[in-house]
């Protein structure tokens, strides 16, 4: 799909709107391209960690989904653990609810000789596992969903210490989860603004169709010729996110001035070929 | 590879290796679990449990379950309605209920129910929950949960000293997971995390706040839901060991105030040092 000739799927919203909308757009697309790590990759990264961190047989990582009011198993690590992936749990009923819902880390054991449990969610993954210990996912004060942990190898029961640990590798996944969300809220609160525009006749789906193909409008030009530079900078900058504050400090100033000089030489450019056009002050809140 | 985090670690005080640093009050008086509540059994006192309900028909709540309410939102607020059917849609509930029941088997039980497919544990339910058992003067009101919300403090504030001001003893489970949880970490409360000896009658006192008590919660058999049984760990588990031993208290001694009680229960710790 070529950038210039595609027309996205809504009413033709002012020029202005369509404007701010490719530029919120190419954000987007920027932060995907620079957090690099999709989310379900993240979700796996911590599954497996949590894996190795108790010596444990499996873990999982349910999330909230509020448009289906469940606990949805996105990723799970360990080989009993994948028949749990994909099952979607109400938010108010078992230990995984429990611990969603009221933010407490419990760990139950003896498990498997419970009629509940071995008729239950964990008998129909194919896997019940003797002890389970449930944990929160909470950044800040908000509940994204639970991390579970099944089955220490080298101990009957989880130990008091290993609810601590895991309340506190929760929450450094729980903040590294929203974090990574950040691009797809992005898509997200695009769509809604462009329900909000009333262009968008498709609902809430349209809307989102619509919302990624103006993000493939709007970066599909940076992708050509010369501006692949642009995300290969990107990639470089991606790579920057170990680097100390003193150092992004001056990466972020020597950015600036590379900024007012290129856009200071746009203005050149375009009072150069702007022939009848007057050049631009700067904005103010009458323009 | 764990020495870098800061974990919230509040059980760690009461562990076997650092039990020596819980540095005993001098006796207060002639205090000593005898008298405290020798012979007590929890008639005249009532507990409410604010959790996931009460199974009323379980054997090991037995029969002392005489009222049971669930709470609502309703807009931005929350009401309390009659829920006499006594339901449990976790288990914790019960499982607390019948720890209760185990120390102090007279006392009267009232299940406030806050979490439910209608609520979803928000804050505001918690809070109306906790607000009602404190109106209704209950004299002991179990909290194995909390809340985070940032939003709320005040309001949990707010209930923590009408708790306090009206006699009512909160017994709150500190919150594993890093970061203010409220109400367990409000100075009026008795605040209670786990620790790893079998046997519901040891509690140890922490001179140094916010978690002021340890009690058994690591592998404690509980009753669960559909009149079952688990083993259970977690510093929830701990709090309602504390709440029936404060149940005790106040039932021998019903004049005493929840800052006394906090005292009794400081006095007839078990020594740190021992075993």
């Amino acid at each position: 799909m070529s950038g210039d000739d595609t027309t996205v799927s809504m009413t033709d919203p002012d020029e202005a709107a369509a404007a701010l909308l490719r530029a919120v757009a190419l954000r987007a697309e920027a932060a995907r391209r620079i957090l690099g790590e999709p989310l379900e990759a993240l979700l796996r990264s911590v599954v497996e960690a949590t894996v190795a961190l108790f010596g444990a047989e499996a873990a999982s990582i349910a999330l909230f989904d509020p448009d289906a009011d469940r606990l949805v198993f996105r990723v799970a690590a360990g080989e009993q653990g994948q028949g749990v992936v994909g099952r979607a749990i109400p938010i108010d009923q078992g230990v995984a609810g429990y611990a969603f819902t009221t933010g407490q880390a419990i760990a139950l054991a003896d498990v498997a000789h419970d009629p509940r449990f071995a008729g239950g969610l964990a008998a129909s993954t194919g896997y019940v596992p003797r002890s389970l210990l449930a944990v929160p996912l909470i950044d800040g004060d908000q509940s994204i969903g639970v991390l579970e942990v099944l089955d220490k190898h080298e101990a009957p029961t989880f130990s008091l210490r290993d609810v601590e640990l895991a309340g506190v590798f929760a929450r450094q996944a729980a903040v590294a989860i929203n974090a990574t969300r950040i691009e797809r809220d992005t898509r997200s609160l695009l769509a809604t603004v462009l329900v909000g525009l009333g262009g968008e006749t498709g609902g809430r789906a349209g809307a989102e169709a619509a919302a990624a193909e103006l993000a493939a409008t709007a970066t599909a030009d940076l992708d050509r010729g010369d501006d692949t530079h642009l995300w290969a900078l990107a990639e470089r900058v991606a790579r920057l996110r170990r680097a100390d504050p003193e150092q992004l400090d001056l990466l972020t100033e020597l950015l600036d001035v590379l900024v007012r000089r290129t856009e200071a030489g746009d203005r050149r450019t375009r009072r150069r070929e702007g022939g009848r056009r007057r050049s631009q002050p700067a904005p103010t809140v009458d323009d | 590879m764990t020495a870098d985090l800061e974990l919230p670690a509040w059980s760690e005080p009461f562990a076997a290796a650092n039990r020596e640093a819980l540095a005993r009050l001098p006796p207060i008086g002639q205090l000593d679990r005898a008298w405290a509540w020798g012979g007590a059994d929890g008639s005249g006192v009532r507990v409410a449990i604010v959790d996931s309900g009460v199974e009323r028909t379980h054997p090991a709540v037995g029969s002392c379950l005489v009222e049971s309410v669930r709470v609502e939102p309703e807009g931005d607020e929350a009401r309390v309605i009659a829920d006499p059917d006594g339901v449990d849609v976790v288990g914790h509930g019960t499982a607390c209920a019948a720890i209760i029941h185990a120390l102090a088997p007279a006392a009267e039980l009232v299940s406030v129910r806050v979490l439910g497919p209608e609520n979803r544990g928000k804050g505001v339910v918690f809070a109306a929950g906790l607000e009602w058992a404190i109106e209704q003067g209950a004299s002991v009101v179990n909290l194995s949960l909390s809340s985070k919300s940032q939003a709320l403090y005040s309001l949990f504030h707010e209930l923590a000293d009408a708790a306090y001001f009206a006699n009512v003893l909160l017994v709150s489970a500190a919150n594993n997971v890093p970061g203010p949880s409220y109400p367990s970490l409000f100075s009026s409360v008795v605040s209670v995390a786990a620790h790893d000896v079998a046997d519901p009658w040891t509690y140890f006192y922490n001179p140094r706040p916010p978690v002021e008590f340890g009690a058994f919660g690591l592998d404690v058999p509980v009753a669960w839901k559909d009149g079952g049984r688990m083993v259970a760990t977690g510093n929830s588990f701990a709090a309602p060991h504390i709440a029936g031993i404060a149940a005790l208290i106040r039932s021998k001694h019903p004049g005493v105030t929840p800052f006394e009680v906090k005292a009794i229960l400081a006095a007839t710790a078990n020594d740190p040092r021992a075993g």
